[in-house]
């Protein structure tokens, strides 16, 4: 396999309505094999959240990580992904979240750190745009002066690699430190004994509404490396519904990792 | 039993374990990490059941790496960081 450009790619978009939290984590794996496959051209998409929600990695520990109660008391659902990494918090209006579904190839010969960073390449260049200067934090996360911005997590599916990222537009600290346990060996080398201190949001950062902010990043993908605008297919959101139901909303999986 | 380990410039290694008969069991890792393929963190666990309670790090290490398959890839995650929250677990320190 040889390593593949950018431009090498006739890149998809998809942006659609609100979809549920499990329905997320459905596409996600249902577009990556699609891609693998060579079934679908590489895909962006950019997701819109119909609710709140906590995304807690695929190894993560589901009683050491989220309080099941305090999510239940704030109608948040809890759904784990295919990826690893840490445990999000998604309340609609605050995130702004994307997957690029990719060809291994892409990514060929480079270091984890190397393929993390060169996937959010044109984040930190729409950033830029927007008056922020950002750059990559191995290992995984987009971070400015002010604070962490973003973080990634990647997954191996296939011929396909599935990167997906999380930015924080706004936050409601106080009611993500009341679902997410967050232990202090976590934040031993963060320098800090508040885990609302490590971000810094969007909102603060450009005064400018989240729509906005998401036009500009579409609008610096399609500079970049070029991106037509695409849809669902009817048999890929068939698949992902059934996953969402069967799968990513089983006991089963959340508590894969008790 | 819990213990955990932020490894430098890693992610956070978190181990549950019982011990039973002066061995590890009911071994769970858990983490922020990455880990390809996915089905290696079952064969993490399995090969540290079962492990004397007096197993030190590089022993500990060496049992995780002998049970891993060669084409697994980890970031931000190393056998010896594992081993490291296995062993502050069995000595009760999760600072």
């Amino acid at each position: 396999m040889m390593r593949s450009e950018w431009r090498d790619h006739d890149w998809q978009l998809i942006h659609t309505l609100p979809q549920s939290p499990s329905l997320h984590m459905a596409l996600d794996d249902v577009l990556v094999h699609e891609v693998g496959a060579g079934h679908r051209p590489p895909t962006l998409r950019i997701w819109e959240w119909a609710s709140s929600a906590v995304v807690i990695g695929r190894f993560q520990s589901l009683r050491n990580e989220v309080d099941m109660e305090a999510a239940q008391r704030h109608g948040i659902e809890v759904v784990r992904r295919i990826s690893g990494g840490g445990a999000m918090f998604i309340e609609p209006g605050n995130t702004i979240t994307y997957s690029i579904c990719a060809p291994l190839s892409l990514i060929k010969g480079l270091s984890f750190q190397q393929a993390y960073a060169c996937m959010d390449e044109w984040v930190i260049e729409a950033l830029a745009t927007l008056g922020i200067k950002a750059w990559y934090q191995p290992l995984n996360d987009i971070t400015s002066a002010g604070g962490k911005i973003a973080g990634a997590a990647q997954a191996h599916r296939g011929g396909a690699v599935l990167h997906h990222v999380t930015m924080a537009y706004d936050i409601d600290a106080v009611k993500m430190l009341d679902v997410l346990r967050i232990g202090r060996e976590k934040l031993s080398d963060k320098g800090t004994t508040s885990a609302a201190k490590r971000v810094d949001p969007l909102r603060s950062q450009t005064g400018l509404p989240r729509e906005a902010v998401i036009e500009r990043m579409i609008a610096t993908f399609r500079q970049r490396h070029g991106l037509a605008d695409d849809v669902l297919r009817a048999g890929e959101l068939a698949r992902a519904e059934a996953l969402a139901r069967e799968r990513f909303s089983s006991q089963a999986w959340l508590a894969d990792v008790a | 039993m819990h213990g955990e380990y932020k490894m430098p410039g890693g992610k956070l290694v978190v181990v549950d374990l019982q011990v039973r008969d002066d061995r590890l069991a009911d071994v769970q890792v858990s983490g922020d990490f990455f880990l390809e393929p996915d089905s290696a963190l079952v064969a993490i666990n399995r090969a540290l059941e079962g492990q004397p309670w007096n197993a030190g790090e590089t022993e500990l290490a060496a049992a995780i790496e002998h049970g891993l398959a060669h084409d697994v890839m980890m970031y931000g995650l190393s056998a010896q960081a594992i081993a490291i929250a296995v062993r502050r677990a069995l000595d009760g320190d999760t600072a």
